[in-house]
């Protein structure tokens, strides 16, 4: 129901109102849009100092096992589910997406990471939209109905800025592997071309996982336990760059 | 989300320049005056600052409750987390602000950096760019935002003058011409020389000479 909704909104829309959305899609999806993802290695930062992640091809698997593992099959089926809840103004429903999914999540370290980069995200969306459901998810927030969890306020945002559900997934996905191959370059694991080689032999895995956006809630499901032991080391070293 | 504004005191400045040190000789003269400071440090590639600050500051004196001084990882961008996107700051103040209302005023701490750093006037209301002799006298009048732009700028390890070649009067000099107006003092952090200066300055222009939340309320009960 909400998927054809969503069709029609797309076929309707005039040029004026495509290119918009397209430049949201570039304002969310940019690095340069403050979410506070430069701050995260997911975990990368560990399995470096342990070498056992030491160069791309390693590094290239790494990323595609974690979007096919976690973010691909529980943070897009969130981002997916926010969208139709926002389509159809469910608050209710959307409360209860952003907790489970919040639950879902097992590392200390990324639940906190994930909630403070989403509720940065929807701040930073509040500046400069005004919107009903916007106020009610931000006011569920703050009373800690909700956590404001990434996804979940990344489909806020969506909504409002006129994303489809796909393209959604394509911004979550892409920003994720920006994070990660950054992270890999920071540490000095890879060089910018290798990042960039990296980035481009993502594609199809991100194309694919991107799918998931259409999956109802209770398809959701994550399982990389060896990078969620990676992530909890991570949360014990003293000396690291990254919050994750 | 609609929390009330604690004000926020950014520190800044290259690394090995002195901002932990004067984050160390500032609380304890905030809290004689019974202020109550918060602190966020940001650090390039540790949390060792927080921890030198919880072990002096809160386990030694008992100046500031431990869960109060906040080590944040910066990702290895230390200027792009207080200005371009300070989310991850503003997100911990935040946290602050909703749970601790009782506080005075949030100190964050740079991770050490350039000399082009500033603050977001999203994150910080006041800031202080600090930098030592042992760069050399040259360093006032490169310019550069930091020490063009900050609301105070500190020249710290005044003793180490000498020993590197260091004229003071020419970083004078070049401090008054590169800021105009705005001010700045020599400091030395490890003796406190100066200090209470700069303290004068985080009281008139910060905290606009308003008494501690506890004082007042306190003077209120009283009334």
């Amino acid at each position: 129901m909400s998927q054809r909704r969503e069709s029609k909104f797309t076929r309707t829309k005039t040029k004026s109102q495509r290119e918009e959305s397209l430049l949201s899609i570039m304002q969310l999806s940019d690095s340069f849009f403050p979410a506070g993802m430069y701050t995260m290695s997911n975990g990368l930062e560990t399995l470096f100092y342990q070498n056992k992640i030491k160069n791309a091809k390693q590094l290239q698997a790494l990323v595609e096992s974690c979007i096919r593992m976690q973010i691909g099959v529980a943070d897009c089926v969130a981002l997916g589910n926010t969208i139709d809840a926002a389509n159809a103004s469910n608050i209710e429903s959307i409360i209860e997406i952003d907790q489970t999914l919040y639950a879902m999540k097992l590392v200390k370290e990324i639940r906190e990471a994930s909630v403070r980069s989403g509720v940065q995200l929807l701040n930073c969306i509040y500046a400069f939209a005004k919107n009903s459901l916007l106020n009610k998810y931000r006011r569920a927030v703050s009373t800690e109905r909700a956590t404001g969890i990434y996804p979940v306020s990344l489909g806020i945002a969506s909504n409002i800025t006129g994303i489809s559900k796909h393209s959604a997934a394509l911004i979550l996905l892409y920003s994720f592997s920006v994070s990660f191959v950054g992270a890999a370059l920071r540490l000095g694991m890879i060089d910018h071309k290798e990042g960039q080689k990296i980035i481009h032999a993502l594609k199809p895995t991100i194309a694919t996982a991107s799918k998931n956006v259409t999956k109802p809630l209770q398809a959701m499901w994550q399982f990389f336990p060896a990078l969620d032991i990676a992530q909890m080391m991570h949360e014990r070293i003293e000396n690291k760059m990254f919050v994750t | 989300m609609g929390s009330r504004h604690i004000p926020r005191l950014g520190i800044g400045g290259p690394v090995g320049s002195g901002k932990t040190m004067l984050i160390e000789q500032l609380v304890p003269r905030l809290v004689a005056k019974g202020y109550r400071p918060a602190i966020i440090s940001n650090d390039v590639i540790s949390k060792e600052d927080a921890a030198r600050m919880k072990a002096g500051l809160s386990i030694e004196k008992g100046l500031v409750p431990e869960d109060l001084i906040i080590g944040l990882a910066t990702g290895g961008c230390p200027h792009t987390a207080i200005r371009e996107d300070p989310s991850m700051n503003i997100a911990v103040v935040n946290e602050i602000e909703s749970k601790h209302d009782e506080l005075d005023l949030i100190v964050i701490e740079s991770g050490g950096d350039n000399i082009t750093t500033t603050f977001s006037p999203a994150l910080a209301d006041y800031f202080i760019y600090i930098i030592d002799v042992a760069g050399g006298d040259k360093y006032p009048r490169k310019g550069g935002l930091g020490i063009t732009s900050c609301d105070l700028l500190l020249i710290n390890k005044i003793d180490l003058a000498q020993h590197v070649g260091a004229n003071l009067k020419v970083m004078e000099r070049d401090a008054k011409a590169v800021r105009g107006k705005k001010p700045f003092a020599f400091v030395n952090c490890r003796t406190g020389e100066g200090i209470d200066d700069v303290m004068k300055y985080i009281v008139h222009d910060l905290l606009f000479e308003l008494p501690p939340k506890n004082v007042s309320k306190k003077g209120r009960r009283n009334a």
